[in-house]
């Protein structure tokens, strides 16, 4: 709180920060012609936990919700691709907008009660949410989720007739979607929804005094993030052409919310670095596995001891 | 495919805690009446022995939270670390020719000792520094030792499941209309109760005890009444690990198993119970753990056992939503 009120700073260091991070973009659409297939699917995987992360962002960076179960919104874009390709033969691209739509009225609904608890009560309750999300998908309701062994043979996007079928073509999807999920954020600090939910983070009761409507903005905040994680789970049901429940267990959702808060709530390069760090990291270092969780321990310890703010924080900035 | 990677735990899924081995003692009875009486029975033993362990365990959180306002989720983890401990002790020295009753007994000195060290250890280096942080950043710290703690132990001792040594303790077995109550129950249920009194008594009647709870009320307020708070906070982080580490080395011998997830296990449920009896009360803890060990018992005999834990998820969320402050808890205790 500190920090000084940032002054007209330099336009030539200003537009280098407009800049930087659309040009990283764009050099990143060149990874397949450089680097090798594993390292392919590696910087895959990143762009669909980065949309992952930065949708947990929606709800607890920037509303400031502590939601700790959003591996369910993840989880209910994944199977709800997996389950409409897989079951009813329907197209990838044709269930993308069911995956974001129903983890949107998901995120919605959950709102609703979720509201009513603060602090560390909404927490638990969502970290009650994720487990009954795990568990109801291992009891294969109405024999559609197949269980604890999951949902297999997930088939590939294709475009326009064109099968998006090699690991190149799925990093190039992937990535557009980032990139578009980045734009989105970078307009969210600017509009009237951003706004209203900084107000809201800052000081709720001044901001509904000036007529926030605190509950639609907190709705639509879970809304949003809800949708963007199911989005992230239809890339993530294509990406491995499996879907099951371990891949939305709790542990999930722990990682999710700690690279919010180890990279920088609501700053998007400190998103991405935390996404960086906790999901690219241990796939570089595969042999060693088994130290990946003791190893993430020490580090969320010491990066909140040393910076308790993120690696990265968000600049500071006039509500 | 190389790219097809396999993530999440695969050891969660692998190590699946079979709930229905609550309820194998059931017998055939003769009678209809006779047998439900003796279901009944026995699953109110059972339920009163794994909630005196849900309540050791729920006084760690429960008095953490009240201090502190922190949920320390390393809590479950350094119980089942104690368990590990307890075990370890227990099969190094079985060859020993000491009687079960004196390993057993060192094995809860040993548990109990390191456990609280672990719990001072864990307040000064992860909470401490914290404590005039975000709220968000000891969440994450406490969850970062959670990890640290639970995958140390998976290091250690390695993913399989330990069994318990089973000729310990005398395998005496008590049938009472019906239902059979085990030695070990007994133990349990009676230690729980030695154990829940004397705290009680430590916390409401000596002049340290009047110190935690001023610092649970109001910190600021209790520093200026001479009360060291750093103190309090540190005799807490003895307090409940210690306890905690009795319930998971009780969870051990209950079960007669050890695994590494087996902290995120119990520690949610002693968790859920602390919340159900009210977070930050004493004897909250103690009646939610009760409370929840007889729900638990009594889903298992008579609810189908693989949805019996999203049920008692459901009663956790009804709860929150109805009274936040559980059935025991203070008034303040959701302020945030």
């Amino acid at each position: 709180m500190s920090e000084p009120v940032e002054k007209q700073s330099v336009p030539s260091v200003w537009r280098i920060r407009t800049l930087s991070g659309p040009l990283l973009w764009a050099v990143g659409l060149a990874i397949p012609a450089v680097f090798d297939s594993s390292w392919v699917s590696i910087a895959a995987i990143f762009a669909i936990y980065a949309v992952s992360a930065l949708s947990e962002d929606v709800i607890l960076g920037r509303g400031g919700m502590f939601d700790m179960g959003h591996a369910v919104y993840f989880g209910i874009g994944a199977y709800v691709t997996a389950i409409l390709n897989s079951s009813f033969g329907l197209p990838i691209f044709a269930t993308l907008p069911a995956a974001v739509l129903l983890s949107a009225a998901a995120g919605a609904l959950l709102a609703g009660p979720l509201m009513r608890l603060r602090g560390d009560y909404l927490l638990v309750a969502t970290i009650g949410f994720n487990s009954i999300f795990v568990l109801a998908m291992q009891n294969d309701p109405g024999g559609m989720t197949g269980g604890s062994d999951g949902i297999t043979g997930i088939g590939f996007p294709s475009l326009f007739g064109l099968p998006l079928a090699s690991q190149s073509a799925m990093f190039w999807l992937d990535w557009v979607v980032l990139g578009i999920v980045l734009l989105l954020m970078r307009n969210l600090d600017r509009c009237e929804f951003g706004r209203a939910q900084r107000y809201l983070k800052q000081d709720e009761l001044a901001a509904t005094t000036l007529g926030v409507d605190a509950r639609k903005v907190k709705t639509q905040a879970f809304a949003l993030g809800a949708g963007l994680a199911g989005l992230a789970g239809t890339l993530f049901a294509v990406q491995l052409s499996t879907v099951s429940p371990a891949s939305f267990v709790f542990t999930e959702s722990v990682t999710l919310f700690a690279v919010v808060i180890v990279g920088g709530p609501g700053s998007i390069p400190g998103v991405l670095l935390g996404t960086a760090l906790m999901f690219v990291v241990p796939q570089i270092f595969r042999d060693f596995a088994q130290y990946r969780y003791f190893v993430f321990g020490i580090a969320m310890i010491a990066v909140m001891v040393l910076r308790p703010q993120g690696l990265w924080p968000q600049r500071r900035r006039r509500a | 495919m190389d790219c097809r990677v396999k993530l999440g735990n695969d050891a969660n899924e692998a190590i699946q805690f079979d709930r229905e081995s609550l309820s194998f003692f059931d017998k055939k009875h003769p009678t209809l009446a006779g047998k439900v009486m003796g279901t009944f029975i026995q699953q109110v033993f059972n339920g009163l022995t794994v909630g005196g362990i849900y309540a050791l365990i729920a006084l760690g959180y429960t008095m953490v939270y009240g201090v502190m306002r922190l949920i320390n989720f390393a809590h479950g983890d350094l119980c089942i670390l104690g368990a590990f401990i307890g075990l370890t002790l227990l099969t190094g020295a079985a060859g020993s020719g000491h009687s079960g009753a004196v390993l057993l007994l060192c094995a809860f000195v040993l548990a109990v000792v390191v456990i609280a060290i672990a719990g001072v250890v864990l307040e000064l280096v992860a909470y401490r520094p914290l404590r005039k942080a975000d709220r968000l950043s000891a969440v994450v710290s406490a969850l970062g030792a959670s990890l640290l703690i639970e995958n140390s132990i998976m290091l250690i001792w390695g993913p399989d499941v330990h069994v318990f040594p089973a000729d310990l303790l005398p395998a005496i077995t008590w049938t009472v209309a019906g239902a059979n109550i085990t030695f070990v129950q007994v133990m349990i249920i009676l230690a729980s109760v030695v154990l829940m009194t004397a705290l009680y008594f430590f916390i409401h009647h000596t002049r340290f005890g009047t110190a935690i709870r001023a610092t649970a009320i109001d910190q600021e307020t209790a520093k200026l009444m001479g009360i060291k708070v750093n103190q309090v906070i540190l005799t807490v982080f003895v307090i409940g690990p210690a306890l905690g580490a009795i319930g998971g080395l009780f969870v051990g011998i209950y079960y007669r198993e050890a695994y590494f997830t087996m902290g995120w296990t119990y520690g949610l449920y002693a968790f859920i119970a602390a919340i159900l009896g009210g977070i930050g009360s004493i004897p909250g803890a103690m009646v939610g753990g009760v409370l929840l060990g007889l729900f638990n018992a009594f889903a298992a005999g008579y609810i189908s056992s693989s949805w019996q834990d999203a049920i008692t998820f459901a009663l956790l969320i009804a709860i929150l939503l109805v009274r936040p402050t559980g059935l025991m808890g203070e008034p303040d205790a959701g302020k945030v």
